[in-house]
């Protein structure tokens, strides 16, 4: 009984923080000198890809504050000199409050329309990011680089959202908001 | 009773307030973040050397299978060329050799003509071998990360190297990493000479794979094949490392592609010339990026 307790414990922390694990593993791919010819053009967008795909999934594992962190910590290790810190923080912000807003049009509809969600996500990340370093740096920066980005992550994305999705299985509280209800333990409905 | 009843429904209010406010004050939190990052350098400096160095162990674990994956594709890659690539090899050595033999005579005639003159070498160049264990190369930045640091000897400004010709600089440095900023970086400036005619000239990059050098006296003068080497000036950079040769003149434009192969990179050299701390100084082409050579001239 125990040993079953302190189990249920484990689960329910590694349920927790695997979210934000997986997301800090993105983070510190986006360094990783893969030489995969645009497959490393995608790698400093997949951390994107993670939030959104965790945000709609469980966004309550994934708290802004963390992503704040986790933003940081991307523009730390991935930016040049004089680039925007935090700039990558704003935008995880910014797509998790969208997804969360809008999770009837993306929580239990098809692929398609979560795919096109993430491309418009996506979209609006990408011209955030190059707009932000282009004002920050004064300069102008060649937007081909980002474009190229911004299509290889969208065409990665049907291969890695279903990997990533399966967060959700088997988590009895991964039903949909409305009939999830606000029943306390020992509460009746009169 | 009543004084906690109060005190919990303050606290509710207040945290029915934050959570209606999260997203705002995140959001003021990342501007503020950026705020920060600009107003100063030397904390952010600070804090990305941090991260680099806590980043770069989880780095050097995933390096090898990273490497292996690498390999595979390059070995696909390759296989589909073999035989293009063994009949061009074959023809550069034979190129090659010729050279070398050329190379000999000249070395020996330069040796004697220096005794002549009594020439002085500049300070001899020691190199730190490293390891790339990370690509700092998105849509905005071109550089790499390195598994040597503060104590291996490496230094910011310091030439980094590859067989073929010039990488870039060390532009931040930690206990036990370092990162070089390639010279296809949008904030890479550095002072180089046409071999060929020995005029000066600054090479900038513009996150493209070809670089664009300025400041020419006379664009005329450049043909394509030129070869460009450091120009030594700003006293970081030994003379003469090759850095790449000239691609395309087309009415003041001149392109030029870099020897070493940015895709490719494994292990780099990293050049100790001694003299890093002139870089600092308010030489005419600035040869540094601001935030490094913000960090260098401390005392």
């Amino acid at each position: 009984m125990k040993a079953d307790g302190a189990l249920v414990t484990l689960d329910r922390w590694g349920r927790a923080a695997l979210p934000g694990t997986v997301l800090l593993l993105f983070v510190l791919l986006t360094l990783a000198p893969l030489r995969a010819p645009y497959l490393r053009d995608a790698l400093p967008l997949l951390p994107a890809l993670a939030v959104f795909q965790f945000s709609l999934a469980t966004p309550e594992r994934l708290p802004g504050p963390l992503l704040l962190a986790m933003g940081i910590l991307l523009d730390l290790l991935l930016g040049g000199p004089g680039a925007p810190i935090g700039v990558s923080a704003l935008g995880f912000v910014l797509i998790r409050a969208s997804v969360v807003a809008n999770r009837p049009y993306l929580v239990g509809v098809p692929f398609l329309f979560q795919w096109f969600g993430f491309c418009l996500l996506a979209g609006g990340f990408v011209i955030l990011v190059w707009a932000f370093t282009a004002v920050w740096t004064w300069t102008a920066i060649d937007p081909v680089p980002a474009i190229v980005q911004y299509v290889v992550v969208v065409v990665l994305y049907p291969l890695l959202a279903p990997l990533l999705a399966r967060v959700r299985a088997r988590d009895p509280l991964n039903v949909p908001e409305p009939s999830r209800g606000t029943a306390r333990p020992g509460e009746t409905t009169p | 009773m009543a004084i906690r009843d109060d005190f919990e429904v303050v606290a509710g209010q207040v945290r029915a307030g934050i959570q209606r406010f999260a997203l705002g004050l995140l959001v003021l939190a990342a501007f503020g973040a950026m705020l920060v990052g600009k107003a100063d350098t030397v904390l952010v400096e600070h804090a990305r050397v941090l991260a680099l160095d806590l980043a770069s162990p989880v780095l050097e674990a995933i390096a090898r299978p990273v490497a292996v994956a690498n390999r595979a594709i390059a070995d696909l890659r390759e296989f589909a060329s073999l035989r293009e690539e063994n009949a061009r090899l074959r023809e550069e050595n034979a190129r090659l050799l010729a050279w070398q033999t050329a190379a000999r005579r000249l070395e020996n005639e330069n040796e004697g003509l220096r005794g002549l003159a009594n020439f002085r070498e500049g300070p001899e160049a020691s190199f730190i071998t490293a390891r790339i264990v990370g690509d700092s190369v998105s849509a905005y930045v071109r550089g790499a990360l390195l598994n040597v640091g503060r104590k291996a000897g490496v230094a910011p400004g310091q030439a980094v190297v590859t067989g073929e010709g010039l990488a870039g600089r060390i532009a931040e440095v930690g206990e036990n990493s370092a990162r070089v900023l390639f010279v296809t970086d949008v904030n890479s400036r550095l002072p180089v000479l046409i071999e060929r005619t020995r005029e000066r000239a600054i090479l900038a990059g513009d996150n493209s794979p070809q670089l664009r050098l300025t400041l020419l006296q006379s664009v005329a003068g450049v043909q394509r094949g030129d070869r460009i080497i450091t120009s030594g000036h700003g006293g970081s950079f030994p003379v003469g490392i090759p850095v790449g040769e000239v691609v395309e003149t087309s009415e003041g434009h001149v392109r030029v592609r870099p020897f070493a192969d940015f895709s490719r990179l494994e292990f780099v050299r990293v050049v100790d010339y001694g003299v890093t701390g002139l870089v600092g100084a308010p030489a005419p082409p600035p040869p540094a990026p601001s935030a490094a050579s913000g960090q260098r001239v401390k005392p």
